[in-house]
């Protein structure tokens, strides 16, 4: 390299005042470090945003359009009793790691800069917690205010040498705020010469030593919860600062420790590299709390956690690494119900000392279980067992729960003494959750929401915070608002950047009467099909409507037309990113959740009979043996004659006085859906029962009147082969248009195991054999599986075989081989969903590809580009089971209403036996219930476990061997629980 | 409402798993995803969409603002042609040999009556970043083949039959817009080894930023940064001279056409001030030998 040197671009000309860098290390996987170097511009045109402040508007920055962005910041903030003259808040970021429920409170806290300092540190803290509060920069009514202080030349700092990262951004936050405080002022006395009041810039931390700074320096500072005592409703505000805090200060002086220590982050590593430790998600039994399980990678069948210690504060849903224990200590899974709230009732929240991480019940329980265990150590039954050896990320949410009445000290509703408290989460497999709170007495009797904030090895259950009520327990309210929260179903009403996406005519849009309009290029006029909906009765938003006509040559024309949605949602709009959000409808027994505005959902969307709406078509050519001779796609616009139920339909095609062509064309359809039924049986599609119950509610009150299990009519299964059909067909034109981006829907074949143990149950109690190696062959012995007794035998087996299935998902075509597409339980190579996106995001956006597919329109980018894609499978994915379980639970909240105050004798049957109870399933309800054998009599009776037959025989008064698949009749009647003032189902043998 | 998780001090990813609630008689084996492993993240800083918060990015810069560019030429003086050049943390040495006579036997491509331009691209061991080994060797060949055929038919290659002219470019430091570094680097030692072309070669790079959830307004960004190219569909646009007319243009992501527009404006006004600056480097040196 001659005489050049390197040095010289080293040289001070470039060391412009302005230019700074900043050093970044990060490791990569293969356990390297790098050190990455960005370049930091620093400048001085970063306005302040405060309304107050006229200098900054003239350096505000202008975007492409030459757009400057509002200034954020009110001229007159609010003030409190510290700082009367109005305040902007400035955060540190443990004030919003343990204060982000505060912060979102729309009462409070408005005027908040957030320094960019902080909105890093917060990133790096937490994800979710930084997605909550760039949320709330967005919120306007908040006036939230990122300022890039880092960029700033007046408050950009270096670190000085031996000076930790956190003393330096500590120092930063301090920089920053001082900075605005003779900025503001600055800015006022430029205004006016008359007196005004300066509001105060005021930083928020809980940091002792930099309070102290700040003190010293005389920048405005104060802990949250004194500026929180300041407010207004200051205990509820105090309830919401997460316990974390409190307990960083009482650490010191407690000394007992529960836990084992967690492994430093680098020797999980280490050991799951080397295959001595395994990583995976945690899951509890709903049976049993103290049961977990671990799917590793390396394994079929999941390893047992057994017990709170090997637990070692995994919460269900953590990823966790765990460590396989030595064979001596393996188990098997529990037969056991286990429930923490009854074992654990007498736990103090308030008082730990003493006490071992395992109660002395829990401990009784566990020892049964090794002896037990042991036992049957011959047959080789014990599992591999596991423990938690560290957590690798955190999958905690907000819980919904109640107050467990016996950990409060005092009831009394005027007391504002804090306390600790237990919430009791109604999701069994999470712990009890210590809450620190001054509303205890208020709070009893009320569904409460809760988060967890930490679990440290010194405390047996992990503390939590308060964030509020949803009202009295059992009020359908609150039940409504606890089951959708627990769910994670998005209820608010759509915000008007929603609804600014709707057509603008509102109810009064029309397809457009010239066909010269360019909302009819591309489309066909289909108004002349007799074309028809059939639906469940009250459906309003009719996402499908057919027809079918014969042709010239013999065959038939079946056309099935959906709800045209994506002409009216755009990619990428407001609607659209709201929809995409939450994924699905969700049906509730009194209530829908839409993923659309109800404008569209319930009319412009809507098939509705006797107006022209757009549709999106597919038009088969079939032949009268129903096969399929061609497909075709095409954008529409349809008239339906008419929008029946099934009901009307069956009725209508039943009654042979009607010889009209629409009837006529119904009559086709089902005699073509029953063909098509046929054939994909013959392939090897399952028939799986789920119970489905219907709950009768009077209209005026929604107060449930009647439960019954819901009927199906020729007419339900027409819809779905045609349906079935539709999808099926536009699957695969989309995945020959995008073979890397349609978007499908696979269903994967069960592993062997999964049937492993019904198969056996099926072979030792009915002498039946179930086979697994394909689903024709499980489709055909489940069709051997009936009892000449019992005709709800056969259901009964569907249902539990339902459960060894894996669960379908949305997937995104590049990412499986084309093997992997298949959908087990339809027997089809290839599947997505398209028929209802009125209520489904995936079938939207299968309309937009199909849509490019036959040249329709071009495609958006949002749709080509896998990891998007791939990004929008796994929230839809989610949604749909969530939503699914939602429904469930709103069915059973009903069903338990409608059941209130009845004592009734029912027919049930048994399901799965335990040594210390059974669960008995009552088809007329479609509940499922434990009855343990301390339901049967006081005391709790004596029982002999029989795993190998699966029969409990029950020794004392009672005197009854409880057999697997047993009828037995149950007596039905509720109880109000005395811990929790809740009203229960209960279950008892008659 | 959120249902997020709290407090989450070892919060890192071991492998990339994809989250869900499993049903105890769904057990689904974790998903790896096919990519690539994500990192272990410590201390990194925010990303792209932050942009949307302040219209500033992660560097501090405003969207049509270049980065710190600093170049020097005839840096070595043994070499025909030489040049130093930085735009930001990406550094680049190119040296001129040629032109040449003479050609190896079998070499295919150019024409007999005129010169062959080759073009090296070598990486300094230190340049920094995770160099793909298969990856990295593909990028560089693509590299070299656009620098080669834009330099074919902008210099004056008639005039050399039988010739080559070989540029050989250093990357000693990499930090986004690498082949627009190459080309404005080429341009300066192919003045400085006074090699006859119709006009000055500049590259710019330009981006469009990310969108929000709430709004799809997007910037064009001049001069990206490896950060920036890593997260945005970016472009590549080369000028001649003072004309804003397009001489390479190399996109290798997807693009909304909606935003090429603009993106291509800011990128060709990113030209002309490149250019700018590249003719006060060469006037400066000019002066202190004439
Ligand atoms: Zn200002």
């Amino acid at each position: 390299m001659d005489h050049f040197s390197l040095k010289r671009s080293n040289a001070p000309d470039r060391g412009n005042s302005n230019l700074s860098s900043k050093v970044y290390v990060r490791s990569t996987k293969s356990g390297k470090v790098q050190k990455i170097v960005r370049e930091l511009y620093l400048r001085q045109d970063i306005p302040c945003s405060s309304n107050l402040c006229r200098a900054c508007l003239d350096i505000a920055p202008k975007d492409y359009t030459n757009k400057t962005a509002s200034f954020v910041l009110s001229d007159t903030p609010a003030g409190s009793k510290n700082f009367p003259n109005g305040q902007y808040l400035v955060p540190d970021t443990n004030a919003f790691l343990t204060g982000m429920d505060l912060f979102e409170v729309e009462t409070a806290f408005h005027d908040v800069i957030v320094l960019q300092t902080v909105l890093e540190e917060v990133k790096n803290r937490s994800l979710p917690l930084y997605h909550r509060l760039v949320a709330l920069t967005k919120n306007e009514g908040k006036r939230f205010y990122v300022f890039f202080n880092e960029f700033r030349q007046e408050t950009y700092i270096s670190r000085g040498t031996g000076e930790t990262i956190n003393d330096r951004n500590d120092r930063a936050v301090r920089q920053a705020v001082q900075w605005y405080n003779t900025h503001i002022k600055e800015a006022i006395k430029a205004r006016s010469k008359k007196q005004m009041r300066i509001p105060s810039v005021v930083m928020i931390t809980d940091d002792r030593d930099n309070l102290r700074k700040a003190k010293a320096e005389s920048i405005p500072a104060i802990k949250l919860s004194d500026f929180v005592s300041g407010l207004e409703n200051a205990d509820e505000l105090l309830d919401m600062i997460s316990a974390a805090q409190d307990q960083r200060e009482v650490r010191s002086k407690q000394t007992e420790v529960f836990y084992p220590e967690h492994y430093s982050i680098s020797k999980m590593m280490t050991g799951v590299k080397a295959g001595t430790m395994h990583q995976g998600i945690f899951n509890v039994s709903p049976y049993n709390y103290l049961e977990g399980s671990v799917h590793v990678p390396t394994f079929d069948k999941s390893l047992l956690v057994l017990g709170r210690e090997n637990g070692n504060r995994a919460v269900s849903g953590d990823v966790v690494v765990v460590e396989v224990l030595p064979t001596d200590q393996w188990k098997a899974p529990s037969t056991k119900i286990i429930e923490e709230e009854t074992l654990n009732k007498n736990d103090n929240a308030e008082i730990e000392d003493g006490e071992t991480i395992t109660s002395e019940r829990e401990r009784k329980a566990l020892q049964e279980e090794v002896k037990r265990a042991h036992g049957q150590s011959s047959e080789g039954k014990p599992q591999p067992t596991a423990r938690v050896v560290g957590i690798v990320k955190r999958n905690w949410r907000q819980y919904v729960g109640h107050i467990d009445q016996g950990s409060v000290r005092s009831t009394s509703k005027s007391s504002r003494q804090q306390q600790m408290v237990f919430l009791v989460p109604m999701d069994k497999r999470v712990p009890k959750i210590r809450i620190r709170t001054r509303q205890a007495g208020e709070l009893l009797g009320q569904r409460v929401l809760a988060t967890i904030d930490s679990w440290e090895r010194n405390s047996r259950y992990p503390m939590g915070h308060f964030v509020r009520s949803l009202g009295e327990l059992e009020s359908k309210g609150a039940e409504t608002e606890a089951l959708l929260l627990e769910w994670d179903v998005q209820y608010k009403p759509f915000p008007k950047t929603v609804l600014d996406c709707l057509p603008a005519e509102g109810h009064d849009w029309k397809v457009p009467a010239s066909t010269d309009d360019p909302g009819w290029k591309g489309r066909r006029d289909l108004r002349d099909l007799l074309v028809c909906s059939i639906d469940p009765p009250g459906c309003v938003d009719i996402d499908d409507a057919l027809h079918a006509r014969q042709l010239p040559n013999g065959n038939f024309e079946v056309g099935v037309h959906i709800a045209d949605v994506s002409h009216f949602v755009k990619p990428n709009n407001a609607m659209d990113k709201e929809a995409s959000q939450r994924g699905t409808t969700v049906y509730l027994v009194d209530k829908r959740i839409d993923m659309l505005p109800m404008l569209l959902g319930t009319d412009l969307c809507s098939l509705k009979p006797y107006v022209e709406r757009y549709a999106f078509s597919v038009l088969w050519e079939v032949t009268p043996d129903a096969d399929i001779v061609s497909a075709h796609f095409t954008k529409s616009v349809i008239r339906s004659r008419e929008a029946f139920s099934y009901e009307q339909a069956q009725i209508r095609i039943d009654d042979d006085s009607h010889q009209d062509e629409l009837t006529n064309g119904m009559r086709t359809l089902l005699m073509l859906s029953k063909k098509l039924k046929q054939k994909r049986y013959d392939a090897g599609a399952l028939n799986l029962a789920s119970p489905e119950v219907k709950v009768q509610t009077e209209s005026e009150t929604s107060d449930p009147v009647d439960v019954q299990t819901k009927k199906l009519l020729d007419t339900n299964s027409l819809v779905e082969e045609f349906m079935l059909l539709a999808n099926i067909s536009v699957a695969a034109k989309n995945y020959e248009a995008f073979p890397q981006t349609a978007l499908l829907r696979r269903h994967a074949a069960p592993p062997k195991t999964n049937f492993e143990e019904l198969s056996n149950q099926l072979k030792v109690k009915k002498g039946l054999e179930l086979r697994s190696d394909s689903s024709k062959a499980v489709a055909d012995s489940l069709d051997q599986c009936t009892d000449a007794n019992e005709p709800f035998f056969n259901t009964l087996v569907r249902i539990m075989a339902t459960r060894c299935m894996m669960s379908a998902e949305y997937f995104c075509a590049g990412t499986q081989a084309y093997p992997e597409f298949r959908h087990y339980g339809l027997a089809s190579e290839i599947y997505t969903h398209f028929t209802s996106p009125i209520r489904r995001y995936a079938d939207l956006e299968a309309h937009r590809q199909l849509a490019a597919a036959i040249d329709y329109e071009p495609l958006d980018a949002s749709l080509q580009s896998k990891s998007k894609l791939e990004g929008v499978c796994k929230n839809i994915n989610v949604r749909h089971r969530n939503a699914q379980m939602a429904g469930r639970a709103s069915i059973e909240y009903y069903v338990g209403q409608a059941l209130k105050g009845k004592d009734i004798n029912e027919d049930g049957f048994v399901m799965k036996i335990f040594s210390n109870g059974f669960v008995v399933f009552v088809p007329r309800f479609g509940i499922e219930s434990l009855i343990r054998l301390r339901d049967l009599a006081a005391p709790e009776p004596e029982a002999e476990f029989d795993a190998e037959n699966y029969v409990l025989k029950i020794k004392g008064d009672v005197q009854r061997n409880i057999e697997l698949f047993e009828k037995v009749t149950v007596r039905i009647t509720d109880e109000v629980e005395e811990s929790t003032g809740k009203r229960k189902v209960k279950l008892t043998l008659v | 409402m959120t249902t997020a998780g709290k407090i989450v001090n070892n919060e890192i990813h071991l492998q990339s798993i994809h989250h869900q609630q499993t049903q105890p008689h769904q057990l689904h084996p974790p998903e790896h995803s096919d990519g690539e492993p994500e990192t272990k993240k410590q201390e990194m800083p925010l990303d792209t969409s932050t942009y949307s918060l302040a219209l500033l990015r992660l560097d501090g810069r405003r969207w049509n603002e270049l980065r710190r560019i600093h170049a020097q030429i005839n840096t070595q003086a043994a070499a025909d042609g030489s040049s130093y050049l930085e735009m930001g943390n990406t550094k680049v040495l190119c040296t001129v040999t040629g032109p040449a006579e003479g050609r190896q036997a079998g070499q295919r491509g150019a024409k007999d009556n005129e010169a062959k331009v080759e073009v090296e691209i070598g990486f300094a061991g230190f340049s920094g970043l995770e160099r793909r080994k298969r990856k990295s060797d593909k990028r560089t060949l693509e590299m070299q083949h656009t620098l080669s055929t834009a330099y074919s038919s902008l210099l004056l290659t008639h005039l050399y039959p039988h010739s080559t002219i070989t540029l050989t470019l250093h990357i000693l430091s990499q930090d986004g817009s690498m082949l627009a570094a190459c080309i404005n680097a080429s341009t300066l030692a192919l003045i400085d080894a006074g090699i006859p072309m119709s006009d000055y070669l500049v590259a710019c790079t330009a981006a469009s930023s990310a969108t929000t959830s709430d709004s799809d307004n997007s910037d064009p960004l001049l001069d990206l940064n490896n950060l920036e190219e890593q997260e945005l569909p970016f472009l590549t646009v080369g000028t001649l001279g003072r004309s804003d007319k397009v001489s390479v243009l190399i996109c290798e992501s997807r693009v909304r056409m909606e935003r090429m527009e603009s993106m291509l404006a800011v990128g060709i006004d990113g030209c002309k001030r490149m250019r700018e600056i590249l003719d006060g480097v060469v006037k400066e040196y000019g002066k202190r030998f004439s």
